[in-house]
């Protein structure tokens, strides 16, 4: 398979030292999970990942081009913020359909496009609703939904279903990686939920304390067992934790 | 539970207790109209007679419409040199400076030294009521435009970059609707400002308005006249707050 993007010895400092190193590389279609404890830089890398923010060190090549940050107008990039992110003055198809204007598809298109877009965020029937009117959990359905209506060749997901109950987060777990299957996209997803990854992702990547790297990557291809996975990153998650925590307070 | 809330809605919509206190204090007032005389202090029922008097002969509107051209001019010139501001600020962080600057020494300017400028400058003519009303209000209203400039959600900003979207579609998807209502805010305190400084703007120099027609009642001994403009002042003010400024913030709102 391709390779879709490659992260080489990507690292960041703010005043402190955030990413030391990190390095890898995802295949298109991959569904790769990005764990790591609070703090050790999971939003950065997403954020130079799409361009949002610049590496201190290294390079990001997507599709063998570098990402420059600022210069994010050269590929379809999507991403889905921990925040829904959608203009409270819109309708949800208005929101949609507004991240299709520069790509230059005309107005009907639009509409229809942000049409299937929702329904298949299960947002049928919605579409006019103002986002203050709609749940959280439907909000971040059409951030979702308007992620996917640009087709992106890689979606970036920040702990998308964090403001999300229970119940709601497993549905959307579900949803993403329908839709995943059924567009064959190229999704990085940062989640702080084990379980969330070990369900959803094809490849886990597990992030050290800061200053950052990668301390392991994983392929969750049912060869190792479920629960035996869960343990054993629960194991490193609690390291790093404690490994973090104690070099903030030395 | 529709019933009791209807009329409670009902008592709150008359102002009931207000338009009691209102009879407390016109029973007052008559009473110390008839103590102290009509020149002091005139009848509310002579009050009530002028007000039908200005309506009959159209006076009413002669001079409303005089005091609201000037407003409209010069208010007007405001929340336009308002709006340029705070597009500036907007741009540059450097223009957002000076735009700051400018507002605190005009914030801190009192309304008299703009009617003494403004004789100086354009002498006994309509411009000195329009440039005082446009000095007033233009820190007013452009203190609220650049607060909102400043406070556009700098997420939604980030979001239209991620999705490319052009300079002119960002501002106008979002920079415009999040600044529209600190815009309206601001018109809205603005008018109000406006009318009460260009009716002191006319005691000078012009021969129609409001401010001009009050004086003129007072200088010939015509007590109650200088109440009923007073009374058509506070209506127009209260007619434009409630017709033009609480529809537009309600369009506004349709989203919330
Ligand atoms: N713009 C910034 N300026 C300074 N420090 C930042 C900035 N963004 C993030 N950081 C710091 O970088 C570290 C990692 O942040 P983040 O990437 O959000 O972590 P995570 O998403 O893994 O919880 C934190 O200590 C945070 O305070
Ligand atoms: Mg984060």
């Amino acid at each position: 398979m391709a390779v879709k993007l490659q992260v080489s010895g990507v690292g960041k400092d703010y005043l402190i030292p955030v990413i030391d190193t990190v390095s890898f590389s995802v295949e298109a279609g991959e569904f790769v999970c990005l764990l790591g404890p609070n703090g050790c830089g999971k939003t950065t890398l997403l954020r130079i990942i799409g361009g949002l923010e610049p590496a201190t060190r290294g390079a990001v090549l997507l599709d063998d081009r570098p990402v420059v940050a600022g210069d994010v107008h050269t590929r379809k990039v999507g991403v889905v913020f921990q925040e829904d992110r959608l203009l409270p003055w819109m309708t949800l198809a208005e929101n949609v359909a507004l991240v299709l204007k520069p790509l230059g598809v005309p107005a009907a298109e639009r509409r229809a496009i942000a049409r299937r877009h929702l329904g298949l965020a299960g947002l049928a029937g919605f579409e006019g609703y103002y986002p203050g009117r709609v749940s959280g959990g439907m909000r971040q359905r059409a951030a979702i939904a308007r992620a996917l209506a640009i087709e992106p060749d890689v979606l970036l997901m920040d702990e998308p279903f964090g403001a999300l109950d229970a119940q709601n987060r497993r549905i959307m777990q579900t949803e993403v990686r329908r839709i995943w299957q059924q567009t064959g996209r190229t999704i990085l997803f940062v989640t702080h939920s084990i379980e969330e990854a070990v369900a959803i992702g094809t490849t886990l990547l597990m992030m050290s304390a800061r200053p950052s790297r990668l301390r392991e990557l994983i392929r969750n291809d049912g060869r190792v067992e479920r629960a035996k996975l869960i343990d054993d990153l629960n194991t490193m998650i609690m390291e790093e934790v404690e490994r973090q925590q104690g070099g903030a307070s030395a | 539970m529709a019933q009791p809330g209807g009329g409670r809605d009902w008592v709150a919509r008359l102002h009931l207790p207000t338009l009691g206190v209102m009879l407390v204090i016109a029973a007052v007032w008559s009473l110390l109209s008839w103590r102290y005389g009509a020149y002091v202090l005139p009848s509310p029922a002579s009050v009530v007679r002028g007000f039908g008097e200005i309506l009959a002969t159209g006076e009413v509107w002669t001079h409303t419409g005089a005091s609201l051209y000037r407003i409209l001019v010069g208010f007007g010139g405001a929340v336009g040199l308002a709006v340029l501001m705070g597009l500036a600020a907007f741009l540059s962080p450097r223009a957002r400076g000076v735009v700051h600057d400018v507002l605190a020494v005009l914030n801190a300017t009192s309304v008299f030294v703009w009617i003494v400028i403004s004789i100086i400058w354009f002498g006994l003519s309509n411009w000195a009521p329009i440039f005082t009303t446009f000095m007033i209000t233009l820190p007013v209203v452009a203190s609220n435009i650049v607060e909102g400039v400043e406070n556009v959600d700098r997420r939604l900003l980030e979001m239209g970059d991620v999705y490319r979207l052009p300079g002119r579609e960002k501002f106008r998807s979002i920079v415009i609707p999040s600044t529209l209502p600190y815009l309206v805010a601001g018109m809205k305190v603005g008018f109000g400002l406006a009318l009460k400084v260009s009716v002191v703007a006319e005691i000078f120099g012009v021969t129609s308005g409001i401010g001009y027609i009050m004086n003129y009642s007072r200088e010939i001994l015509e007590t109650q006249m200088v109440f009923v403009w007073a009374l058509v002042m506070i209506l127009v003010m209260m007619v434009t707050d409630k017709l033009v400024f609480d529809a537009v913030s309600r369009r506004l709102a349709r989203w919330r």
